[in-house]
């Protein structure tokens, strides 16, 4: 298993540089920041002398040069904005994110297994159509409109929990909610038909047969080979979350990533876009392997080769 | 059959029921939660609680020009000069200067000012101040301090200021972004990150705490040399971008003051209990910038007369934007050193004399024109556009809107590919006419707008080294005149600030944008 782990991450490497290529271009082509960081009734010379002074009337294959120069040393570049060192500006906001993620998946844990498990043994009963039906509405939902029906109804006409900001755990449930809802809506879906399918394989028809109560057919022996799937999902729902993450927080003012990132697109902050990219880019991977680890650990069939 | 099934689910329903239950208890502030339109009130609270739209940039107060951050800068940095509330200039942290030549100002500090860390205020940290900005060309605010030759100590409280060339607008420069006196021994032994990190200033609020995009967290200074502020104890800038969850926050009293609520929400905050909208007009000027470039159907004055008669400002004004506007012929407005009153709260509007005037431009049939407008940008943009364009259908010009997301029309703007016209409203932080006017320089926008007067060009190079600041007004307000009567640009209005407060405190917002916590008090 060590071994496997080694050669995945080193696999690592090649694809955070094309990462890397990719995003630096897409910020570079789509324009110059300079304009947007003066103000409006900057002259033409002020604008030349700051483009230069940033080193931006470069060719694009000496900026990407020293861009990558920077990342290997991890650098990733000094944001426009705070005229800082853009990492520790990412960074900084990382725990924010994965507070609001873990969350979320709490959330989406305690609505979809139980209304999973259920709608599978009792399939095409009301309650099935209910929970199918509810998960359709759920993904469907944007988070924009429901975290902002969400606001006025608990914080303005309720009172029950505060608007927005982070801080206190109150501050955590409507954000957790609705980035929450879309994920329980997937899982539920997902459980369901993973429990159907495991429900009418043979040992389970063995179990029963051998007279086991019902309930312990479902939890110890369907539950848990059902849940195999179910958690490599999970773990590949990163990037669902973050992006889910990025319009939540802003919404709910959360000072995550997201909000540092949608931020930085508008004012074409390239080092803070880059960097937030790249860790995004980095999570979603690492947990792609996390994933793998699992499905292998959890089903001793597939081998680390 | 399945009993234990439904207990287990019914323990993870009540479960998730608890989470959330568990959640209100701590949440609510408000013992009244039946009464839903209603804020609280709380005149004993000495947090000031304020929500902007948008984070500060960063405590170097030399390389940023953002209004907003100035904002809050403001409570911790003071200038040499002030504007006061009729943007006249007066003197701050100086006690008296006088000119002694062209291009030499001597100035004497106020005694005992001192910085949040204990060290006093000396002219040593005005020649650190203001020769960083002026000699660093990475700053973002060189171009505004580069007049700026040198500062010449002459003893513990005394200084000279040297320019390059005679400079009018000095002391609009020291009043303004840029301009906050920073400690030189501090920075000198602590180094700048700890500086940016630790903010001192000699302003009458201390930095406490910034958590990026969350919130800033000021508190009283005791040793503030006017004296410590009574009023407010803590501070709190916090930033929320959506704009509904802005007014949510005032609604529910977790703020009390929203910047920029969106005319949607004016009704909202007025009807509810406990919070109320006040206004002030703003120093931004919306217009439409016309191409004089030859070839284009605009290049000819009487068109551009024509598109003026026929749009009509007061329809704009209060329709679409609710009264949160003032029809305006000039870029310069009040408050403004050489506003010209003439030209202000007032518009043309005659179509039948638009289409005379077409007719005599030979366009009797009408034309086509491009109009750029960035969307969400200012107040309405986008509805203003689209009710402009109907008026000129009018009159027979059809209009072609190209709505463009704001980076991209600042590009446009910069590589100068703007065709017919554009919208755009432009500010002045100097608070000097001579700003806004320098506009209508036609080198500056050969090219853009290609517009140009020799008699403008005249007046222009005369009132930039003008030292006498009556003849220099007279100068500006000069410009204007003709410009107007040239219809150099087409004028809108002059936009408003909107701002939602809470009915426990006393805020006026002011031309400049500044959220001075001295000037807030509780009712």
């Amino acid at each position: 298993m060590g071994k496997y782990l080694v050669k995945q991450i080193l696999q690592l490497i090649p694809v955070l540089f094309i990462i890397s290529f990719v995003v630096f271009t897409l910020v570079f082509v789509a324009g110059d920041p300079v304009a947007l960081m003066l103000p409006e009734d900057a002259s033409q010379e002020d604008i030349q002398v700051l483009r230069e002074s940033l080193g931006l009337d470069k060719p694009f294959l000496v900026q990407y040069g020293n861009y990558v120069m920077g990342l290997v040393q991890g650098d990733f570049g000094e944001s426009f904005r705070y005229n800082q060192s853009a990492l520790p500006i990412v960074l900084e906001r990382l725990p924010a994110t994965m507070e609001l993620a873990i969350a979320a998946m709490v959330v989406a844990i305690v609505i979809s297994i139980p209304l999973g498990i259920w709608s599978a043994t009792k399939q095409n009963s009301p309650l099935d159509f209910f929970a199918t039906g509810g998960a359709v509405l759920g993904k469907a939902m944007p988070h924009f409109w429901l975290g902002i029906m969400m606001i006025l109804l608990f914080s303005v006409t309720l009172r029950w929990l505060p608007v927005s900001g982070r801080g206190t755990f109150s501050h955590l449930i409507l954000p957790a909610i609705t980035l929450g809802t879309g994920i329980a809506a997937e899982m539920t879906r997902l459980i369901r038909s993973s429990m159907i399918e495991v429900l009418s394989q043979d040992y389970v028809r063995t179990a029963k047969s051998k007279g086991i109560k019902d309930f312990f057919v479902v939890y110890k022996h369907a539950f848990r080979n059902s849940l195999i799937p179910v958690i490599t999902i999970t773990a590949l729902q990163t990037s669902t979350v973050i992006g889910g993450a990025l319009i939540t927080e802003t919404v709910f003012s959360w000072p995550g990533l997201g909000q540092l990132l949608i931020q930085a697109v508008n004012t074409r902050d390239m080092a803070i876009v880059q960097a937030s990219v790249f860790i995004i880019a980095f999570l979603v991977i690492l947990m792609n392997l996390v994933a793998d680890v699992m499905y292998r650990i959890l089903d001793p069939r597939i081998k680390f080769n | 059959m399945n009993r234990k099934g439904i207990l287990y689910f019914l323990v993870a329903c009540l479960m998730s029921s608890l989470f959330l239950a568990g959640c209100s208890s701590n949440g609510s502030s408000d013992g009244e939660g039946a009464s839903k339109t209603k804020t609280v009130v709380d005149k004993e609270d000495k947090t000031l609680k304020i929500a902007m739209g948008t984070d500060i940039v960063s405590f170097d107060i030399h390389n940023h020009n953002n209004t907003s951050t100035e904002a809050v800068h403001d409570n911790m940095f003071n200038y040499l000069f002030k504007k006061d509330a009729k943007g006249e200039i007066q003197k701050e942290l100086v006690e008296d200067y006088k000119q002694i030549d062209d291009v030499t100002v001597e100035m004497k500090l106020k005694e005992g000012v001192k910085f949040h860390n204990g060290d006093t205020l000396t002219s040593e940290d005005v020649k650190f101040t203001l020769e960083r900005v002026a000699t660093d060309d990475t700053l973002k605010e060189y171009p505004n301090y580069k007049q700026i030759k040198e500062v010449q100590v002459v003893d513990d409280l005394t200084f000279k200021i040297i320019t390059h060339k005679p400079e009018p607008s000095l002391l609009h420069r020291l009043s303004r972004l840029g301009s906050g006196m920073l400690p030189k021994k501090y920075i000198d032994e602590k180094g700048w990150d700890h500086f940016l990190n630790n903010p001192v200033g000699t302003g009458p609020f201390k930095f406490k705490e910034w958590v990026r995009d969350d919130k800033i967290v000021l508190t009283v200074f005791e040793d503030y040399y006017e004296g410590k502020v009574e009023e407010w104890d803590e501070v709190i800038f916090r930033v929320i971008p959506e704009n509904s969850t802005r007014v949510s926050e005032l609604l529910t009293g977790g703020v009390d003051i929203a910047i920029n609520v969106p005319p949607t929400d004016w009704e909202r905050v007025d009807k509810n209990d406990g919070t109320h909208m006040v206004s002030e007009t703003s120093n931004r000027n919306i217009m439409l910038t016309v191409r004089a470039t030859e070839g284009y159907p605009t290049a000819d004055k009487k068109v551009r007369e024509a598109i003026d008669y026929a749009i009509d400002d007061k329809a704009l004004a209060e329709n679409v934007l609710q009264g949160g506007a003032i029809p305006t012929r000039t870029r310069v407005g009040p408050n403004n050193f050489g506003h010209n009153p003439d030209l202000y709260n007032t518009f043309r509007y005659d179509v039948e004399k638009a289409k005379k005037l077409l007719k005599e431009a030979g366009k009797a049939d009408g034309f086509e024109m491009t109009l750029h407008s960035p969307k969400g940008r200012y107040l309405q943009d986008a509805e203003v556009v689209e009710m402009i364009s109907g008026m000129l259908s009018a009159v027979g010009i059809k209009v072609n809107i190209e709505f463009m997301e704001w980076s991209n029309f600042v590009e446009m703007r910069t590589a100068k590919t703007n065709k017919d016209a554009y919208l755009i409203g432009l500010g002045n932080s100097m608070f000097d006419g001579a700003y806004s006017v320098d506009f209508y320089r036609a080198e500056r926008f050969k090219g853009e707008t290609d517009y140009k007067n020799d008699e403008i060009e005249k007046l222009l190079t005369e009132s930039q080294v003008n030292m006498d600041p009556k003849s220099r007004a007279e100068q500006i307000q000069k410009i204007q005149e003709i410009a107007a009567e040239d219809t150099a640009e087409i004028m809108l209005y002059q936009e408003k600030i909107n701002n939602g407060v809470n009915d426990r405190i006393d805020f006026k917002p002011t031309a400049d944008e500044m959220i001075y916590a001295p000037s807030i008090s509780r009712k």
